[in-house]
């Protein structure tokens, strides 16, 4: 049953100074572009997670969701931008 | 005596690699501003002081955990080919990113270098390493570099052969405690002496212990083994991180940012592509088509009445004269003229690839791709294929799926590439009087073709659900003039040996075949003629009734460009052969004039907004008028779509067998012929009627 979360959909943003946070588990997917948020885990962390957590997304890091086309998501992180797909971003858990 | 060194060049995708690598070994091996240029292992070589130093560049890899196909190479050759010494190529502004590989590499315990590339870029965005600490905390030398202008290359050289003389290993890298004693015990099981991190770490996955090291370990961490070890070595990259950065102030606005806002927007993103793809193909006909001209008088005009002269002067056969005009001239000759449309096409295209455009096409059209059941990044190598479909096809070992792979290969092919350009551009303009339309449909005929056929695949073959997708979009950077240039002049000087070598040599085929028996009367009566012959039947539903044509065709399946060469030679024996009186320096001076009016004529045609070359109809050279005889504006429709989508290039059919197997190459040969002639065949006969 661990990793049904993420799929959770309707809780609206609370809004703070700089960054919007979500009150319990969200996952990047459900991010806005613009949003910015920090990674909390990953659902499920397999080779996929783990290779992007290599390219820069890891836990802890923040992220902001710069532009959203289609299944594509691109987020920037550091000085690194990356592209994901949705059920990739699905699987990670941000606040 | 002199030494001789294995240096390995291993870091994250797109940290320039290779392009130190052409510093350091005065190579030009393929650079871009994307991640995956590299996907196979290239080399360089190098005398320096006493050593003769053999680098391997390796495809990028973000962890020593390998997913695709690249990333296996990569990851292979650190393991098994045990290189004198590793330089590790770390992107100074995503060093913090960079540093877990360097953490994995670190647990090898082998000879090592750091490599802090593009310090200027890190510099502007605030961040800079402490290279001296770096040094003292890993025992190994740091050197900065700057791909841009070679900056620390030498200091690169002596770095690795300090190393490899001293055989110094690193530091070792230490993780937790907990984790460091059962590492310590896995050690000591090992009776056969020293044994690195990566291989006990390996060993502490692989299997339990002899005591239950790793259940015991699991246990402490309450999280799985693979966890455990992932956490120290971000622990371990970050701690390191931190020692060794000393954060400034960022002097530079993003500008990529900004940029991306307006390139990646989803309504405008999309016509700016389409203006994007507009100018590389204005641009490309436009530019190169004054400086074409001139070229073609140079060789008709100058050239060959020069050697003629100097070959009559000296006395040379009838048959001498014969060959030089009809397989030199009219063949090799005739494929040269389009070296200024080459070199313009990949000059474009470069730009394309160094300014980190590229793979933001693959991020843009994904929606649509992927509602074909296709996979975004296969965008990348399809989108080379415009510039070889040999590279192209290489470049799919990016992706991580086999399917996805095959997918992309399959389309591949029907991308057009400048040696069909070369094709279209002289058919399209001897019998249609709006080429630039005849020449941007086929082009979307072959990317439709090309679509069709993956999406007939995965209603078949390639069924299954589509497959995710990460990717690494590169900051934009200013495209450096000298970098472009040595691309484009690699490309010309490849397209150059072809015409020297293969081209030359179907031409000498194709000209002794035409003069086989000896001694014959007429053309049609050789051995040429005969072969033609006999295959023109299955050609003949298509528009093609003619043998010189078919001819053609045959040597043509080396590459396609020998089409032209052939058809060069054996046309020019129909030129009427009217030599104007030639002499030396007023043809000199007209070929001097000529390119200073061409080289203008070039400049002022970027200013105009439409396609202006094919708009207006080419002088006429004799050439042009023989084979002009032989098509009717269908018929030459329908051959150009039928080299189009015909797989008619060996290097092509022999890269895929390679890729993808034997069986894979030649089914989609045969499948590639078929697609071409039925299309041909179709718009043959309705272009007839009409």
């Amino acid at each position: 049953m661990r990793y049904r979360f993420g799929h959770s959909r309707g809780r609206t943003p609370v809004e703070t100074d700089t960054i919007k946070t979500y009150p319990s588990r969200t996952s990047l997917k459900e991010l806005q572009v613009g949003e910015a948020a920090h990674i909390v885990d990953f659902f499920n962390p397999d080779e996929i997670a783990r290779k992007i957590e290599a390219m820069g997304l890891r836990k802890g890091k923040k992220i902001t969701v710069l532009q959203k086309l289609g299944r594509g998501i691109l987020i920037k992180t550091n000085n690194s931008r990356i592209v994901i797909t949705s059920d990739v971003a699905k699987n990670i858990e941000v606040k | 005596m002199r030494k001789s060194i294995k240096v390995a060049f291993a870091g994250n995708p797109n940290v320039g690699k290779t392009t130190l690598l052409n510093h350091a070994a005065k190579t030009n091996l393929k650079v871009g501003n994307w991640s995956g240029v590299t996907v196979e292992k290239r080399e360089g070589f190098l005398s320096y002081k006493d050593y003769d130093i053999h680098f391997v560049d390796l495809p990028g890899i973000y962890t020593l955990e390998p997913l695709s196909e690249d990333e296996w190479i990569a990851y292979n050759f650190i393991m098994k080919e045990n290189p004198d010494v590793v330089v590790d190529v770390i992107e100074t502004t995503n060093a913090e990113r960079d540093l877990l590989l360097t953490t994995e590499l670190l647990e090898f315990e082998r000879p090592m270098v750091v490599a802090l590339n593009m310090t200027d870029e890190a510099n502007k965005k605030g961040i800079e390493i402490d290279s001296s600490h770096t040094k003292e905390l890993l025992e190994i030398p740091v050197v900065k570099t700057n791909g841009r202008n070679g900056d620390g290359i030498q200091e690169l050289l002596d770095a690795i052969i300090e190393t490899a003389e001293a055989h110094s290993t690193p530091k070792a890298v230490k993780y937790g405690d907990q984790i460091e004693e059962f590492l310590d015990k896995i050690g000591e099981q090992r009776r056969n002496g020293k044994i690195d991190k990566h291989t006990l770490l390996k060993l502490l996955t692989e299997n339990d212990g002899r005591n239950g090291e790793k259940t015991k370990l699991e246990k402490f961490y309450k999280k799985d083994i693979i966890s455990i070890i992932k956490d120290e070595r971000y622990a371990f990259a970050n701690g390191l991180y931190r020692e060794i950065l000393k954060k400034k102030k960022s002097t530079a606005r993003d500008i990529t940012d900004k940029i991306d806002k307006i390139v990646l927007h989803p309504i405008l993103g999309f016509f700016i592509f389409l203006l994007a793809m507009f100018l590389l193909f204005k641009i490309s006909f436009d530019f190169s088509n004054p400086l074409m001209n001139w070229t073609e008088g140079l060789i008709n005009n100058f050239f060959s009445p020069l050697v003629s002269l100097l070959l009559t002067k000296i006395g040379a056969s009838e048959w001498l004269l014969s060959f030089f005009s009809e397989a030199i001239v009219g063949g090799v000759g005739f494929v040269i003229t389009f070296v200024p449309l080459i070199a313009t096409i990949y000059f474009m295209l470069a730009l394309l690839e160094m300014s980190g455009y590229m793979p933001r096409i693959a991020f843009l059209m994904d929606k649509f791709m992927h509602k074909l059941g296709l996979h975004g990044k296969g965008m990348i190598p399809l989108l080379l294929g415009f510039g070889c479909n040999v590279p192209a096809i290489i470049a799919t070992r990016t992706l991580e799926n086999k399917r996805d792979k095959l997918l992309v290969m399959a389309m591949i092919p029907f991308m057009s590439c400048p040696a069909r350009l070369v094709i279209f551009s002289f058919f399209a303009i001897l019998f249609f009087n709006n080429p630039a339309v005849i020449i941007f449909s086929l082009y979307l005929g072959g990317i439709l073709i090309g679509l069709l056929t993956a999406f007939f695949l995965r209603k078949t073959a390639f069924r299954g659900k589509l497959s995710h997708f990460v990717m690494e979009l590169p900051p934009y950077r200013m495209p450096r003039m000298r970098i472009v240039v040595k691309i484009v002049w690699v490309q010309v000087k490849s397209f150059l040996y072809r015409a020297g070598t293969l081209i030359f040599a179907a031409s000498v085929v194709v000209w002794v075949l035409l003069n086989t028996p000896p001694g014959i009367k007429n053309q049609s009566d050789s051995a040429a003629a005969y072969v033609g012959k006999a295959i023109t039947p299955i050609l003949r539903p298509i528009g093609i009734n003619d043998w010189r044509i078919s001819t053609s065709l045959i040597p043509a399946f080396l590459a396609r460009e020998i089409v032209l060469s052939s058809m060069g030679t054996i046309y020019s024996v129909n030129v009427p052969n009217n030599k104007p009186d030639f002499h030396f320096l007023p043809a000199i001076e007209e070929q001097v004039n000529g390119f200073g009016a061409a080289v203008k004529e070039s400049l002022l045609s970027l200013f105009s907004p439409s396609i202006k070359t094919l708009e207006t109809e080419n002088a006429d050279s004799g050439l042009r008028n023989v084979i002009r005889s032989s098509f009717t504006s269908a018929s030459a429709l329908s051959f150009m779509i039928f080299l189009l989508l015909y797989t008619s290039c060996l290097a092509t059919v022999a890269v895929m067998a390679r890729e993808a197997g034997k069986k894979f190459a030649l089914v989609f040969l045969g499948y590639s012929f078929v697609i071409a002639w039925v299309v041909a065949f179709v718009v043959y006969q309705v272009g007839s009627i009409l």
